[in-house]
């Protein structure tokens, strides 16, 4: 067969976002895969650091925005470390609660979007898409908003829970558990989606080290690495939790342990609301001119968002950042894709590329 | 074979014969009267403005967007296509991902240098009646990303919109709604051409 180059993208409905593939295929075998990104680049990291400490989060969020918790989490945490801030312990547990929550929402979108990209056509969209909603509206309820919550304070959370939110996250921990479980119907038990994904783009250990990939993508090639043990921060470490590990690094793999990671962040937001202390959760209101950085150290952040370890770099000055650099997890991960497909065929291009989960937001910056 | 392949009839001939027959059809209407003229004008009149109606009718009950996400707003795009809203009851059939088969464009996501040509090609290819959706801060008036050096200030600047819908990003109800304003605007409620005449009018200055 002749070589021949196909051009995927920018937009197209299974690149996840605004992604450029330039796909160099011999008859149906894959030789090579450039990815073009940056459709989406808008310099988030300057016009950081032309803004107030606190008018920043609504920029954060909008890197991932799947998860926009996440980064929100990890950018006022430095704040909080540059500023010299502690987090209340009821705040904490209300962090990790909403952030566990974030991360379920994450994960069944892209349950959802990975089952329409295989041909299992709207059945498991639907249904992850009905649990989300559910998630969401918990959220909404608490932060007063669907998707971006600009609800991190200095110190805590905007404003104090709802009274019933203990018996309210209870109740969704239980319907998810038991609806969750029906996807395996649709997934493990369907021939087409097991040959789909079994076996296919396997990333071996050493290249995972090599690569830099983390999160859910490292664990399912065998690296036993998760930032909320590994740095355990807020009250991960007094709460007996699970990170899932698997094997064989295959398309399988990195679906199950986003599934297995569901039912663990399940058990997580239990062992919370159990532990939860009485108090208040509020922490201080936004103040254009509020408590002064410390000028001379540098903060280096980690946390651990539902794709992987984000990090952020803050050079403070008093009152905003002098320098932000970023690393985001997508990006890392998006780097596997050529050496991935090399060798596979077209058709599982996508399945790869899926099972990477991957947020253009977050790579263009 | 190529000999057969050959018309029976040069370009002049057929020039001249189709020359021939206006010549002939006008002849041949002069020989009525007027009145019956009159007549067979007001009756396609009529039967234009009847099916305008229907037209107009069935374009906006059958409108079919085009799978086109940007940035965030895209998530909501795909919240508003999967159970909780049903958007079909309305007439807002499945997202297609061609252009080609499109009515309606809805820009969910800030809009970059680089993406304005793409987008424009992406407009180009529908085919008309065709409508735009500017969904959400980004893509009305450039968003957060206002001041960025990579960003345009809203699609309008590139493309004629008919809808903006607002917020940070709008819930899917509001694209639902917008959508529903969209229907009235093609059902004749809204004047679209009017609109559309402010909107050009001020690109112009």
């Amino acid at each position: 067969m002749p070589r021949m180059k196909i051009n995927v993208g920018p937009i197209h409905p299974s690149t996840h976002g605004v992604l450029r593939l330039i796909v160099d295929v011999d008859g149906d075998t894959i030789m090579d895969v450039e990815p073009h990104i940056g459709f989406l680049h808008r310099g988030v990291e300057k016009l950081m650091e032309t803004r107030m400490y606190m008018q920043n989060p609504s920029y954060t969020e909008k890197l991932d925005y799947v998860a926009p918790m996440g980064w929100d989490d990890l950018y006022v945490s430095a704040v909080e470390l540059a500023i010299g801030v502690e987090v209340s312990e009821p705040a904490q547990y209300a962090r990790m609660i909403l952030l566990e929550l974030q991360r379920i929402a994450s994960h069944l979108l892209w349950l959802g979007t990975l089952a329409n990209d295989l041909g299992q056509m709207f059945t498991v969209f639907m249904w992850a898409f009905r649990e989300r909603a559910k998630v969401l509206k918990l959220l909404e309820d608490v932060t007063g908003s669907r998707m971006f919550y600009v609800n991190f304070r200095l110190g805590g959370l905007s404003s104090e829970l709802p009274i019933d939110f203990e018996d309210r996250t209870l109740a969704l921990m239980d319907y998810l558990e038991e609806h969750v479980r029906e996807y395996t119907y649709h997934l493990d038990s369907n021939p087409i989606f097991m040959e789909r994904t079994k076996n296919i783009g396997v990333l071996t250990k050493k290249n995972a080290i090599d690569y830099g990939v983390t999160g859910p993508v490292a664990r399912a090639s065998g690296i036993d690495f998760d930032v909320r043990k590994e740095l355990s921060y807020y009250m991960y470490k007094k709460i007996k939790f699970n990170t899932p590990v698997l094997s064989n690094g295959d398309c399988y793999d990195r679906y199950k342990i986003r599934f297995i990671e569901i039912q663990e962040s399940i058990n997580i937001i239990r062992a919370c609301v159990q532990k939860m202390p009485k108090g208040s959760v509020k922490g201080a209101p936004i103040k254009l001119i509020g408590q002064p950085a410390k000028i001379d150290n540098i903060i280096i952040q980690h946390r651990e968002l539902p794709r992987g370890e984000g990090i952020i770099y803050l050079v403070p000055e008093a009152q905003r950042p002098y320098r932000i650099a970023l690393r985001s997890p997508s990006y890392i991960n998006l780097s596997v894709l050529p050496h991935l497909s090399k060798g596979a065929k077209y058709a599982d291009l996508f399945a790869i590329l899926g099972s990477l989960d991957v947020v253009m937001a977050e790579i263009d910056k | 074979m190529s000999e057969n392949l050959e018309p029976p009839y040069t370009v002049d001939e057929f020039v001249n014969a189709e020359r021939e027959m206006t010549r002939l059809t006008e002849a041949s209407l002069k020989k009525y009267n007027k009145n019956t003229n009159v007549m067979f004008g007001k009756l396609s009149d009529l039967t234009r403005e009847m099916s305008k109606g229907v037209v107009n009718w069935s374009r906006k009950n059958s409108l079919w967007p085009l799978q086109f996400g940007l940035a965030c707003c895209a998530i909501e795009l795909m919240d508003f296509g999967a159970s909780r809203i049903d958007a079909e009851r309305k007439g807002y059939l499945l997202f297609r991902g061609t252009p080609r088969q499109c009515d309606v464009m809805i820009v969910a996501g800030w809009v970059t240098k680089s993406m304005v040509p793409r987008i424009k090609r992406l407009y180009e290819q529908m085919a008309e009646p065709k409508y735009v959706i500017a969904f959400g801060e980004c893509a009305t008036s450039g968003g957060p990303w206002w001041e960025s050096y990579n960003i345009i200030q809203g699609i309008d600047q590139v493309l004629p919109v008919d809808v903006y819908a607002i917020g940070c990003p709008p819930k899917p109800e509001n694209l639902f709604g917008a959508l529903m304003k969209l229907q009235e605007k093609i059902g004749g409620k809204i004047d679209r051409d009017k609109e559309r005449g402010i909107t050009e009018s001020i690109e112009k200055k």
